[in-house]
């Protein structure tokens, strides 16, 4: 049985309208406490919208919603770490003061603030500019200075809205790093993203959405679930053999070569009893090949020609 | 709160430390400073003696000349005497008279002839048109000395040597061969102009001296029938300009020695027509120094304090001063939130702040620490001021010392600083408005461009309305509630009517609450907008929906 204090995030129906225009609409989502909660979906989905509306920056147009308990994201701001999606910071602050002021405002006391800043700069690889100036950082540095400002207070929520654009790879990895650790003390975390393999990497559930609108909601296997299992077999004689074997929804002849076949497999069938019901039937395979499908493939198999209208809207 | 306090504290120390907010407070002392000692020092050191000749055709004048030139020089002794004389008092001796601003209070404003910038000249001035002995002593050999030691008393030991100023106007005589082959009495004037024409455009070098000529004065031959006066024009005085006194110069700005020569000759001409009327010209100066006792009084001033004092001269036009340090304060304060603000809003650091905190602390803490920046400028350059006025106010600048103790004794301080907070208030509303709506700092300016032809106003109307502080347009302008701090400081001086201080009091309260409040509906309207600033018309709409919402 779980309760609503095991949610760090309910939302019941949240709409948001620009004018005419519907930008998330009526969406539930429920968000379990201690879990990495990654929102996918293609450009102008709703993904940040969705998220300033669970800051209470954006107020929706109907629908309720709870963030730690309470009504309204601002009563509990002490304990929420937020990354905007258009990166930015004082320039003529040092690294150090930029995150420190954050915690302030956040609640921390000066002193603590300070030390709390040069110590994530300092675990972070980014120690030898704690003194420069913002304006001074490249893109990425700046990026990673304003993610550690965001958890600085040591929040018990985090959001983060696309942390991955604009690093390079061994930054995106101090970047799964940054947000594998938050998670082991506990912390919620949920970011957006178009980069599938993070989500896949770090995520326990995944939020899809596009055109405003929920198309997914669960962990990565179910997600994975959602697509039939393919299995790619050749040196098949008798087709008629493998389409009756159980758990074998459809075959289809894989292009150009005789005795290839693509096998679709039955919702919940497992390509290894495939293999061995060949074994057992007969029927001999000069090759059999499974992919697992990964989240790109879910991604691209729900919302593929969705994303494309979407981004030309 | 506690958010706001931090970031006001943000705003302070950003804004306080860039460069042009301390090139803003250091260059007000820096200037007002050179603006005082440069022209001292030009006055004293660099401005050049004045060289000029005279060749006077009906030889009745050059003598009135001379005497005047020395009455001149004289006064210039009289001056720096005293000067020299308060400037090594012995401590103490000065402090037991009645002390500066006591004296301005109580001395008469004089309708004319004191110029309320240089009062101590004004009075020498007047000194010796009483006391035209007291200079003929001077002039006697030794009658010099005999003062200084009359002074020595009063000296603190061994004072410097006293040093005689310059002679600033010198009567030269003519060129050497210059006039050569000229019959100096009766030739033409425009001879006499052409044979000493490469002097004044200094072609050819006076002998004994580097300065060029500096003016040919010429009276010619019968110049003294030339003589104008009630039922007096004996030509049309347009064609027979030249028949009087000339004063040749390529020099027109410097007026003393033109004036000088001409209030002589002026002079001596009255004289003369005083014995025509068989009238005794001595006694005739006398009665002119014969005056009644003359004041101006105020009925809105305290009794036994109404008389119209210096001190209330200066007073009056303080405000304009006061005026133009509000007005450059407020609009370099609330230019410096504009742009905090678009920037923030750029850079979309809005949106961190907005989960942090409500959009109302973030305008009181950007208000608040504007508003700190602000104040630590006004105070620095009031107390830069003090501090010019009160170092400069040595002898030679007696006006600086006078306007610090006006200043100190006015209560317009206190009011500047109540006109400051309530103009800071309505005008930081206004611009964190414009600025929440802005994208760009460009687009800001572009708002700002239509925005300063109105705030420009209260500079150009700020001395018509200390000429005229209760008159038609200072009213009506006091009462227009964008202008209603500068006017008011404007008016400060001339007791504005009860009326008028409570009421636009009320109204300032009321202007910068309903400015704050409606900035801060479109604050939050405008902080999380992107692309072009939204029509009027959606904006009235967008607040009176926000107002239906909360
Ligand atoms: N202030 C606004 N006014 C009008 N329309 C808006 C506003 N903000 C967002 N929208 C619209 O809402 C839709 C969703 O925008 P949102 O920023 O949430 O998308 P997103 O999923 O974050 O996309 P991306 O992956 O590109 O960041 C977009 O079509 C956008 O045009
Ligand atoms: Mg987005």
């Amino acid at each position: 049985m779980i309760s609503a204090a095991d949610y760090a995030v309910e939302l019941h129906g949240i709409s948001k309208r620009y004018g005419d225009f519907t930008a998330v609409k009526a969406l539930d989502l429920a968000v379990p406490k201690g879990s990495i909660y990654g929102f996918l979906g293609p450009n102008g989905a709703g993904k940040t919208t969705t998220i300033r509306m669970i800051l209470d920056i954006v107020k929706p147009t109907s629908g309720s919603l709870t963030v730690l308990g309470a009504p309204s994201a601002m009563d509990v701001r002490e304990r929420i770490g937020y990354l905007p999606e258009e990166k930015g910071l004082y320039k003529k602050m040092k690294a150090w003061a930029v995150i420190a002021y954050f915690a302030r405002l956040k609640g921390v006391d000066a002193k603590t603030a300070k030390s709390t800043a040069r110590e994530l700069l300092e675990r972070y690889g980014l120690s030898d500019f704690a003194d420069k100036k913002v304006e001074t950082l490249s893109k990425g540095m700046g990026q990673k200075v304003q993610v550690l400002a965001s958890i600085a207070h040591k929040p018990e929520f985090v959001i983060l809205d696309e942390p991955f654009s604009g690093l390079d790879p061994s930054n995106q990895q101090v970047m799964e790093d940054v947000i594998q650790d938050l998670n082991r003390t506990g912390t919620t975390i949920v970011f957006s993203t178009h980069v599938m393999s993070h989500a896949e990497r770090i995520c326990d559930r995944i939020l899809l959405i596009a055109k405003a609108e929920k198309i997914f909601d669960g962990t990565i296997d179910q997600a994975k679930a959602l697509i039939p299992k393919v299995v790619q077999v050749s040196g098949i004689n008798d087709a008629a053999q493998l389409a009756a074997i159980p758990g074998v929804k459809s075959i289809s002849a894989e292009g150009g070569m005789p005795g290839s076949f693509s096998v679709q497999m039955a919702e919940h069938a497992d390509p290894q009893q495939l293999l061995r019901d060949c074994f057992q039937h007969g029927i001999e395979l000069t090759s059999f090949q499974y992919h697992e499908p990964n989240l790109h493939d879910v991604f691209l198999h729900l919302v593929g020609d969705d994303a494309k209208v979407a981004s030309f809207r | 709160m506690n958010n706001s306090l931090h970031i006001a504290g943000r705003e302070y120390a950003e804004n306080a430390r860039t460069k042009g907010f301390w090139v803003n407070l250091l260059m007000f002392p820096v200037i007002l400073f050179l603006s005082i000692k440069v022209p001292q020092i030009l006055e004293e050191k660099a401005k050049p003696a004045r060289h000029f000749v005279m060749v006077d055709q009906t030889g009745q004048f050059d003598v009135v000349v001379d005497r005047a030139l020395e009455r001149h020089y004289q006064m210039a002794v009289m001056k720096k005497l005293l000067e020299y004389q308060k400037k090594y008092a012995k401590p103490g001796l000065n402090d037991q008279g009645p002390d500066q601003a006591e004296l301005l209070e109580k001395m008469p404003a004089q309708n004319m002839g004191i110029n309320p910038s240089d009062p101590a000249s004004g009075m020498l001035e007047m000194l010796a048109e009483q006391n035209p002995e007291l200079l003929d002593t001077l002039a006697q050999p030794g009658g010099l000395d005999m003062f200084i030691n009359m002074l020595a008393s009063t000296l603190v030991e061994d004072p410097p040597m006293f040093e005689a100023p310059r002679q600033m106007l010198i009567r030269d005589e003519i060129p050497a061969g210059a006039l050569d082959g000229i019959d100096v009495e009766h030739a033409d004037p425009k001879e006499i102009v052409r044979a000493l024409k490469p002097y004044l455009l200094d072609e050819k070098p006076l002998a004994d001296t580097d300065e060029p000529l500096f003016a040919l004065v010429i009276i010619p031959q019968g110049a003294e029938n030339q003589i104008k006066g009630p039922g007096r024009l004996p030509k049309n005085p347009l064609e027979c300009a030249d028949e009087g006194v000339q004063f040749w110069s390529t020099n027109l700005t410097d007026t003393d020695l033109s004036r000088l020569v001409e209030n002589a000759i002026n002079k001596e001409v009255q004289r003369r027509e005083y014995v025509r009327h068989h009238l005794d010209p001595d006694e005739i100066e006398k009665v002119q120094r014969t005056t009644m006792q003359f004041a101006s009084f105020d009925p809105k001033k305290a009794e036994g304090e109404e008389i119209v004092s210096m001190a209330d001269t200066i007073r009056k036009w303080a405000p304009i001063g006061f005026v133009y340090l509000l007005w450059v304060a407020i609009f370099t304060v609330v230019n410096m939130l504009l742009n905090n603000t678009v920037e923030e809003k750029s850079n979309r650091i809005i949106e961190v702040l907005l989960s942090s905190a409500t959009p109302w602390e973030i305008m009181c803490g950007k208000l608040i620490g504007i508003a700190g920046v602000g104040l630590t400028m006004m105070v620095g350059w009031i107390l830069s001021l003090l501090a010019v006025l009160k170092f400069m106010a040595g002898p030679e600048v007696e006006w600086a010392g006078t306007l610090f103790d006006v200043i100190q004794s006015s209560g317009l301080l206190p009011l500047f600083a109540l006109y400051f907070l309530f103009g800071y208030l309505t005008y930081a509303g206004l611009f964190l408005a414009i600025g929440s709506l802005c994208n760009t700092v460009k687009e800001a300016q572009n708002f700002m461009g239509t925005a300063t032809v109105i705030l420009m106003v209260p500079l150009f109307t700020m001395v018509f309305i200390a000429q005229d502080p209760h008159g038609s347009l200072a009213t009506f302008l006091t009462w227009v509630p964008l202008y209603t701090p500068f006017v008011m400081m404007n008016r400060a001086a001339a007791d504005p009517p009860m009326f008028d201080l409570i009421g636009t009091g009320i109204l300032m309260v009321l202007t910068s609450i309903l400015m704050l409040w409606l900035s801060s509906r479109i604050f939050r309207l405008g902080v999380l907008r992107t692309g072009q600033p939204p029509k009027f018309l959606e904006l009235v709409r967008s607040i009176t929906t926000s107002f239906k919402e909360q």
